[in-house]
């Protein structure tokens, strides 16, 4: 019993869950005898990233069939998000959450990402939780990874 | 990538930052600001309530000139089709409009680079229309966007020999081609011409490689252009990439400075003006000063590293006024003896970041290439 309940206790943590969201397709149902990560399985987590990243990077410089095959319209104007934010700098995400002047609100990377599509891009604006959003999202991290966190920092 | 900008820079200091070496005395920034009284015209629209009161800003650069007078100088227009972008259009109407209406007109106009934005026959074609209702008499540099998707060839039909040289009152001006010597990365790959452009039309590409430089043969070209000219008489030079070391990743440089440097030691008052970084810049290199140039079309952010000390940044710019960050300058030589360089940034009555919330470099970033253009094919 007590053993049992160690182990509940343990799934319920949320860093858990997402791993084994992640990694269920290889480990099948959950048990009680868990092995330490793999190095399979870290290779396979920093692919996933990548390729999230690699999308990410191919949307966020205007490459159209990328946008096309996510179905996404980013943008009318000729503008990608690289030509005001090359590398992705002045992006800033390690200080969202923050009160963004543009719209008046305290707002999300995501919220962000999508003015900048409405508003300079005259583009469609994203789901705020789509495939497209979290590739975005992938990369502008990965490349301001090094950056220092200051949440709200104008 | 950190490592070696450090390494390169510690270099440029030793080298060319001698104790004592410097732009000639006369050269001095001063820089004095004022109202500018002559852009009041056009229609005002929303977002451009503050924009006709111009913070201008003076740098004393030249001396010697025979009689004073001034010159214009718009860049970085990156011109689409008038059916995909009628913004950036707009923008080089207005540039054009304001130049055409400066009162003392203007002696000339240069055009520092980036007329078009992929090079196509009719974005260029479309920037010599635009800038025909401009009298004055014009001269053009050529930038990166310019030329790669046919390797310069409708660029030189339309305005002839890339680099070039004249004297006007006692000033020697000098025009650089520093687009044109880019390495060979796309017949590996058998690229198109669209291919090719397309990675040559951004900034933070990693393909295209260090494509900026002036070449041996233009180093020769412009030694010999300035052997018969007084050491101590103003030269200024005009490239489209700024002729010292800022941040290579997006070619904020010329390969070979080093070289420039050698050409120009013996020189001591040359002023490099340059377009590109699409910012505020100011740069002291040995004895040549170096200045950046607004664009018309949209603002870069500064690069992550390597933003010269003695740079005042530009006001980070509101990103939802398409007129605020951009716009042109002119370049004023006085009757003693000085320069004056005016930024006319639309969006903005002060030009300069006046404290730190202003500026972007207020927020360090630390930032990877991009990895995706790599990949290839995509
Ligand atoms: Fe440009
Ligand atoms: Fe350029």
């Amino acid at each position: 019993m007590t053993i049992r309940a160690t182990v509940l206790g343990t799934l319920c943590r949320p860093s858990f869950v997402v791993a084994i969201a992640a990694v269920a397709v290889f480990v099948g149902p959950t048990s009680a005898h868990k092995a330490p990560h793999t190095p399979e399985q870290l290779k396979l987590y920093e692919d996933l990233l990548m390729e999230e990243v690699r999308k990410g990077d191919l949307l966020f410089h205007g490459d159209a069939a990328t946008a096309k095959q996510m179905n996404v319209v980013l943008s009318t104007t000729g503008m990608a998000c690289a030509m005001c934010h090359p590398m992705a700098s002045d992006t800033h995400p390690q200080s969202y959450p923050k009160f963004q002047v543009e719209t008046s609100k305290f707002a999300t990377l995501r919220d962000m990402i999508n003015w900048c599509i409405e508003k300079p891009n005259q583009g469609e604006k994203i789901e705020i939780d789509s495939e497209a959003m979290k590739a975005l999202e992938a990369y502008i991290h990965w490349s301001n990874a090094g950056s220092v966190l200051v949440p709200g920092k104008h | 990538m950190s490592d070696e900008l450090d390494r390169i820079r510690r270099e440029m200091h030793a080298v060319l930052q001698q104790p004592g070496v410097r732009p000639d005395d006369s050269l001095q920034i001063t820089r004095r600001t004022f109202i500018h009284r002559s852009l009041l015209f056009g229609a005002a629209s929303v977002g451009q309530t503050f924009a006709w009161w111009p913070l201008l800003n003076t740098i004393d650069v030249a001396h010697a000139a025979e009689a004073p007078f001034k010159f214009a100088w718009i860049s970085d227009t990156h011109l689409y089709e008038r059916s995909l972008n009628t913004r950036f259009v707009d923008k080089v109407v207005r540039a054009v409009q304001e130049v055409q209406a400066m009162d003392p007109p203007a002696d000339f106009l240069i055009f520092g680079g980036d007329l078009a934005q992929l090079g196509k026959i009719e974005e260029l074609e479309l920037g010599v229309e635009l800038l025909k209702d401009l009298t004055i008499k014009k001269y053009y540099i050529p930038g990166e966007h310019d030329w790669y998707l046919d390797m310069g060839k409708k660029w030189g039909e339309l305005f002839g020999q890339p680099n070039w040289t004249f004297d006007h009152k006692g000033v020697r001006f000098i025009g650089l081609d520093t687009v044109s010597r880019g390495p060979d990365y796309w017949t590996v790959k058998k690229m198109t011409p669209e291919e090719r452009m397309g990675h040559m039309a951004t900034l933070d590409g990693t393909v295209a490689g260090a494509w900026a430089g002036v070449g041996r043969d233009q180093l020769d070209w412009m030694q010999k252009t300035l052997a018969d000219w007084d050491k101590s008489k103003p030269i200024v030079i005009f490239s489209h990439n700024p002729l010292y070391e800022y941040y290579p990743p997006w070619n904020f440089w010329v390969r070979d400075w080093r070289e420039v440097n050698e050409v120009l030691k013996p020189y001591t008052k040359v002023t490099n003006i340059h377009g590109h970084v699409h910012q505020v810049l100011y740069n002291e290199i040995g004895s040549m000063r170096s200045i950046g140039m607004l664009a018309t079309s949209w603002p870069w952010p500064y690069a992550p590293e390597g933003v010269p000390k003695l740079t005042k940044p530009m006001i980070r710019a509101d990103p939802g006024d398409h007129y605020d960050g951009v716009g042109w300058e002119t370049v004023n030589v006085n009757a003693d003896d000085k320069v004056d360089v005016e930024y006319i940034m639309w969006g903005r009555k002060e030009v300069f970041v006046q404290s730190d919330p202003d500026s972007s470099l207020s927020q360090p970033e630390k930032l990877r290439p991009r990895m995706a253009d790599n990949m290839w094919p995509y």
